[in-house]
């Protein structure tokens, strides 16, 4: 096989694996917009403080020492012990449902029947919100996280395409874990939907509050699990991203890249999310392999964008988006 | 609560009627300034159809969203089953046991007929959430359960042609269908219906009483309607309340309030649409 | 099996369904699907469920030679009760659950019945208003319990409670009952149908059990019918054909008889059972590719491409493959990708996958129609019968299928044609007598047997099969003498989907004309997709750009029809669209979709005479029956159109 395809082939590669991280993020977006039309600003930032609070767990950090340590002149920093990375992510998952409450309490259940663009104010408020309180509660250094994942290049992948084509793909190990998870994520996600009496009231409330009332179901309730299963997903993406760049405030910037792949894949639509986010992956690879030393390089800072603006023109539903028909 | 209404009466065809179910005492209701319903009593009786019929604007979807919890009536008190309801939320008498439809159809769209009526029995459902999530045990076993509930009903109403649908795809006369359906799988102590036969042809008409006819019937389902046109309302319901710009101008059998003069002048002789 | 069905004593559904659950009681015989779920009944669980129902039936007080009617959507438990009638010496007569109270009435006046077995409240309720008329019956029984409770019981019940009680009574009338059903023989009545009746009052046949069971034997030997083949009983257990399959052959064989959930879900549940074995008339097959059609236009670019391009390559090969015989091997690889890729899936959607044996009659069918599922696949034959036959007078065996012959005379039937082209028979099958009515028996069926079919045709040279053209008395002139074939012109055109019927006149004339009737599924989907707004059937009949299409069509059968010499006098020189469907209701058409020309052209008559009158157009108003039985009446304007003829070349009078 001529070199210049396999080289293609494993940017391809490369690209499917980037495109399930951006998916992973827009997984959280898609879900939260579908049950309650609110575009939450704040699901990066809900990765980052899912990241940061993992951490911490892990390494026994005392949350809002600095705080405590200013007020009371202590010299609170760790417990001293070192949690074990099932057990730290768990908490963490029980952490982001109690932040679902909150922020049902708190905020959404005061902004019931508020215009779409009030409660997407709302999310960037809570945004902020988070981001300093991420900060307050385990400081502001760049902290890197290690549960364990797999990292580095995959010897097993370059050694069996070596003996395939005579030439080894490198692929990360890491994007390879994280396409397995996103892959059991959206299948269970999916499986939970359609499946579970949850499910289905969740997908009432989508389509219809007035409805969902009326045979039974808890508005407020919804928000909760929505919001619970957007931190659990935010949480996953918290980290994958943070295991491969560390956890900082950059992380919550991977919310940009989650815009482009919902204009591709639509708003309310699970595959579309994947789908989008695959296409986005492999685009601004192959497009960086192939355009990119022609046109000087760094497509890929705004390849995304410029797809997505291209679909705004030509189909703003997006791929797997609902047409929108008024009839009159 | 109410000694002196709980022996019930017999109706014309033989039927047998219970004690007082729900009783509305001298409900008010605002808007604002504007009155949407002024002082109203009633009440209704355990196995019976009851219908609400007013011409248009007289004030009747207020009072069934009075009844089914989506208006807080500023004046008044609801009793039901023999206790007087607090404020409650729309989902609160949902799980009462008081499953309703809507003038407009208040569908899932997007879901299939069987999970739109699934939905009716999301109340029933008793099986936690982690149990939900990991599908395991008691959880498999209640869905199975309530599906066969749900097939019933499905039998019942005649639309399994329609089961693995996309309610946004059938038409309006089925969409009334499945409504009633998903109320029924509730298995309600009262069903309401808003409007059940508005925008109907005669036929489409005709299916849906002896729907009605036949829930009642069949289930013993106490059955509150509403309906501006008089006509199918007078011949299935068992006792009919008249409303006219929010006040209660008859109460009775249909035979009754059709002879009530105050009724014939809110119908034929003062025209106010 | 046993080859001699006298020797072995098998001369009665119940003695066959006897053997059936003892020698292979836990097969399954029947199957339902119920609340969503298919419910499955073995032979021995059947034959359990027969012997209770009649046992009832002799708690009722029920006699030799009673006729107990049957009414209701394919239902095991009415296939149960028929058998169980025959059990207690009686004979079961289905009725057309759709049928008019008028003719309701008279089938059930003219037989006779005392007991009446159906379906659900709706049948009750129509039978209750027949019961003012008809004053034989006694019993009403019933299967849905729905809607029930408020009825007069003094002379009703629910057919599972009246088992019960035959169940508790079985030791006061097991004796009388196995004895009952130890005399049927051969020469017994098996089962009473009634034709429908293209004109006149529809007419008893009495079939007997030796009638039923022979051409049941011969039908189920020709096609080598297993144990382990699968019906869908779907079509009106009135019809002669139903019986056959899901009575007579499936006793006889043992395979499964499997009834929908209900008329609308036939096409869900065709596909979950995949029958093995099938039969459709032709409008079946038409509504099915119909639908494929439309979804196909749909249909993204490469699928369109892809599915086009595999039905061209089926269409050349399919047929060849299907009859064993000999195709390149490029030709087959093709083939055998586009099932992969187009005909499996297509055939699974359309619920043919595991067809082994398919049939088609009733009506010709389509040669693009029929040459499509052949193409497919899917072993679809046509087979000519009819009720005073038990079904078989003709049907194509295995490798020698076309579509425009019936066959070659069925195992055990002779055919002759008479001088006047008309088809006669005798067979095993032959119908013993119509029920009281002397006249018509000896007007139909001569002293030797032989049966008139009143249909004309004739005997193909060299294949030796059967080609009917048209019914013997439809077969008329035109006014210059030329041979008038009006169906053959029908056919012709509703070959295009978007005609649902079509009734030509020209007995007589001096040239043909036509009523169309547009198939709204398929013009109403053409509307939509070109964005025609249409208020109802009668707006969207007279849309300029509806007339233009049916217009083309006309012509083109008018090219095709002016190839054959002998009929090319029969192209259409103006046709109208109408602006109601015809409809069994209004008496245009039979219970089994056959114009009723007569009617029609009284009917119509002021829509013939400005066809033939030259005019443009023409207002005029129709009576309607709606479902519930009020009637109603239509006004419409229709345009007339002109179509382009083509020129004779050489005119052949008839004869």
């Amino acid at each position: 096989m001529p070199e210049q395809l396999l080289y293609a082939m494993e940017v391809t590669l490369n690209g499917l694996m980037a495109g399930v991280m951006y998916s992973l993020v827009a997984l959280g977006f898609v879900l939260i917009f579908k049950a309650s039309g609110i575009f939450n600003y704040a699901q990066g930032v809900l990765a980052l403080f899912a990241a940061l609070t993992l951490v911490g767990f892990q390494n026994g950090q005392v949350p809002f020492a600095h705080l405590l340590n200013a007020v009371f002149g202590t010299n609170l920093h760790e417990f001293g012990w070192h949690l074990p990375a099932v057990v730290a992510i768990v908490l963490t998952a029980v952490v982001m449902v109690l932040l679902a409450i909150l922020v049902e309490r708190f905020v959404l259940k005061h902004l019931v029947n508020q215009e779409p663009i009030i409660l997407f104010m709302a999310t960037i408020g809570l945004a902020y919100f988070l981001e300093g309180l991420g900060d307050l509660m385990w400081g502001a250094d760049i902290k890197t996280l290690d549960v364990g994942l797999p990292q580095g290049i995959s010897e097993t992948v370059e050694s069996v395409t070596d003996g395939i084509f005579g030439y080894g793909f490198f692929i990360d190990n890491l994007d390879i874990v994280a396409t397995v998870v996103a892959a059991l994520l959206v299948i269970s996600l999916t499986l939970f939907s359609q499946y579970t009496k949850y499910g289905r009231a969740l997908r009432a409330v989508a389509d219809d509050h007035q409805a969902a009332l009326s045979v039974g179901i808890s508005l407020r309730f919804i928000w909760v699990l929505v919001w619970s299963i957007a931190g659990i997903v935010a949480l996953v993406a918290g980290i994958m991203w943070g295991t491969k760049s560390g956890v900082q405030f950059s992380l919550s910037l991977i919310a940009l890249k989650a815009l482009p792949v919902l204009m591709l894949g639509g708003f309310t639509s699970i595959p579309g999310a994947i789908v989008g986010g695959l296409i986005i992956g492999v685009g601004e690879k192959l497009f960086e392999f192939l355009v990119g030393p022609w046109i000087g390089g760094a497509t890929e800072n705004w390849f995304a964008y410029v797809l997505a603006l291209l679909f705004l023109v030509f189909r703003p539903q997006g791929l797997f988006g609902e047409k929108i028909i008024e009839r009159v | 609560m109410n000694e002196m209404n709980s022996d019930g009466y017999t109706t014309a065809d033989g039927r047998r009627i219970g004690g007082v179910l729900m009783e509305m005492k001298n409900i008010t209701l605002r808007f604002g300034g504007v009155a949407a319903i002024t002082d109203i009593s009633f009440d209704i009786r355990e196995g019976e159809i009851r219908a609400i019929i007013g011409p248009n604007g007289a004030g009747k979807s207020s009072m069934l969203n009075v009844i089914s919890g989506f208006y807080i009536p500023q004046e008044g008190e609801v009793w039901f089953k023999g206790y007087k309801r607090g404020p409650m939320k729309p989902y609160q008498v949902a799980r009462l046991g008081i499953a309703r439809t809507f003038q407009n159809i208040a569908l899932f769209d997007g879901m299939s007929v069987l999970d739109n009526i699934m939905t009716g029995r999301l109340t029933m459902m008793k099986s936690g959430l982690l149990g939900q999530a990991i599908w395991w045990g008691p959880a498999q076993g209640e869905e199975t359960e309530h599906r066969e509930k749900v097939e019933k009903i499905i039998d019942f109403l005649e639309i399994q042609p329609i089961r693995k649908t996309p309610v946004g795809r059938l038409p309006y006369g089925l969409k009334k269908r499945v409504e009633l359906a998903r109320a029924l799988a509730a298995e309600p102590k009262l069903l309401l219906l808003d409007e059940p036969m508005a925008g109907m042809n005669v036929e489409e008409k005709e299916d849906m009483s002896r729907f009605i006819l036949d829930v009642n019937d069949e289930f013993g389902t106490t059955i509150a309607l509403i309906e501006h046109d008089m006509g199918v309302v007078m011949d299935i319901s068992d006792r009919v309340v008249v409303m006219d710009y929010g006040k209660k101008i008859g109460d009775g059998t249909p035979d009754e309030v059709r002879k009530n003069q105050a009724v014939i002048d809110a119908y034929l002789g003062v025209a106010h649409d | 099996m046993p080859k001699d069905a006298t020797k072995a004593g098998l001369q009665s559904i119940p003695a066959l369904l006897a053997r059936n659950a003892d020698d292979w009681g836990q097969l399954p015989a029947f199957r339902e699907k119920e609340f969503g779920i298919w419910q499955s009944w073995t032979w021995a669980e059947t034959a359990n469920e027969v012997r209770a129902i009649a046992l009832g039936l002799m708690t009722l007080g029920i006699a030799r030679g009673d006729h107990v009617a049957i009414i209701g959507r394919n239902r095991p438990a009415l296939y149960w009760s028929m058998v169980a009638a025959q059990m207690c010496g009686a004979i079961p007569v289905p009725l057309y659950q759709d049928a008019v109270a008028e003719e309701m009435a008279y089938v059930l006046d003219h037989c006779g019945a005392r007991f009446v077995v159906v379906g659900d409240q709706e049948q009750v309720d129509k039978v209750l208003e027949v019961q003012e008329q008809v004053k034989g019956i006694e019993h009403i029984l019933y299967l849905d319990k729905r809607g029930m409770r408020k009825y007069d019981h003094s002379h009703m019940n629910a057919l599972a409670d009246i088992a019960a009680e035959g169940l508790a009574a079985h030791q006061r009338f097991e004796a009388e009952l196995d004895k009952r059903t130890a005399e049927l023989s051969y020469d017994h009545t098996c089962v009473m149908l009634y034709t429908s009746g293209t004109t006149g009052k529809p007419k008893g046949v009495v079939l007997s059990n030796r009638n039923i069971i022979e051409t049941s034997k011969n039908s189920a030997e020709f096609d080598h019918l297993r144990r382990d083949d699968e019906v869908l009983a779907y079509l009106p257990m009135a019809w002669v054909g139903d019986f056959i399959f899901s009575v007579g052959q499936a006793m006889w064989t043992g395979f499964t008889v499997n009834c929908p959930e209900n008329a609308a879900t036939m096409m869900t549940d065709l596909r979950e059972i995949g029958p093995t074995y099938f039969f459709a008339p032709p409008r079946v097959f038409e509504g099915q590719l119909t639908s494929v059609m439309i979804r196909m236009e749909d249909a993204g670019r490469f699928k369109k491409w892809l599915f086009d391009h595999y039905m061209d390559v089926a269409r050349r090969v399919g047929p060849a493959i299907l009859d064993g015989k000999p195709v390149s091997g490029t030709d087959r690889f093709r083939y055998w990708l586009g099932n992969i890729l187009v005909y499996g899936p297509l055939k699974n959607t359309l619920g043919f996958s595991r067809v082994r044996v398919g049939y088609t009659a009733g009506e010709a069918i389509g040669p693009e129609i029929f040459d499509f599922y052949r193409a497919l696949g899917i072993n679809l034959k046509q087979l000519y019968g009819q009720t005073e036959a038990s079904v078989f007078i003709t049907q194509q065996p295995d490798g020698e299928v076309r579509s425009d012959t019936v066959g070659v005379p069925s195992p055990g039937v002779e055919v002759k044609i008479a001088d006047n082209g008309e088809v006669f028979y005798r067979s095993p099958g032959t119908f013993v007598e119509y029920f009281r009515n002397a006249e018509s028996t000896a007007s139909t069926k001569d002293a030797e047997g032989w049966v008139a079919t009143g249909d004309a045709g004739f005997f193909e040279e060299g294949t030796g099969h059967l080609r009917i053209i048209d019914r013997a008395k439809d077969v008329g002139k035109m006014a210059d003498g030329s041979l008038f074939a009006p169906k053959y012109v029908e056919n012709k055109l509703k070959f295009y989907p978007n005609i649902l019927e079509a009734v030509v006149f020209g007995a007589g004339r001096n040239m043909c004309t036509a009523f169309i009737n547009i198939d709204l599924t398929a013009v109403g989907n053409w509307a939509e997709r070109n964005n025609i707004a249409y208020a109802s059937y009668q707006e969207l009949s007279q849309h300029p750009q509806v007339l233009e299409t049916i217009a083309g069509h006309v012509e083109e059968v008018n090219r095709s029809i002016a190839t054959d010499p002998m009929l090319s006098g029969c192209q259409i020189h103006r046709f109208l669209i109408l602006h109601k469907e015809l409809d069994a209701d209004d008496g245009e058409l039979t219970r089994t979709r056959k114009v009723r020309r007569n009617i029609i052209a009284e009917k119509f008559a002021d829509l013939i005479d400005a066809l033939y009158g030259g005019k443009d157009e023409i207002y005029t108003e129709t009576e309607v029956t709606y479902e519930d039985g009020r009637k109603g009446s239509i006004k419409a304007t229709l345009t007339i159109r002109d179509a382009r003829v083509e020129p004779l070349q050489e005119r052949i009078a008839a004869e």
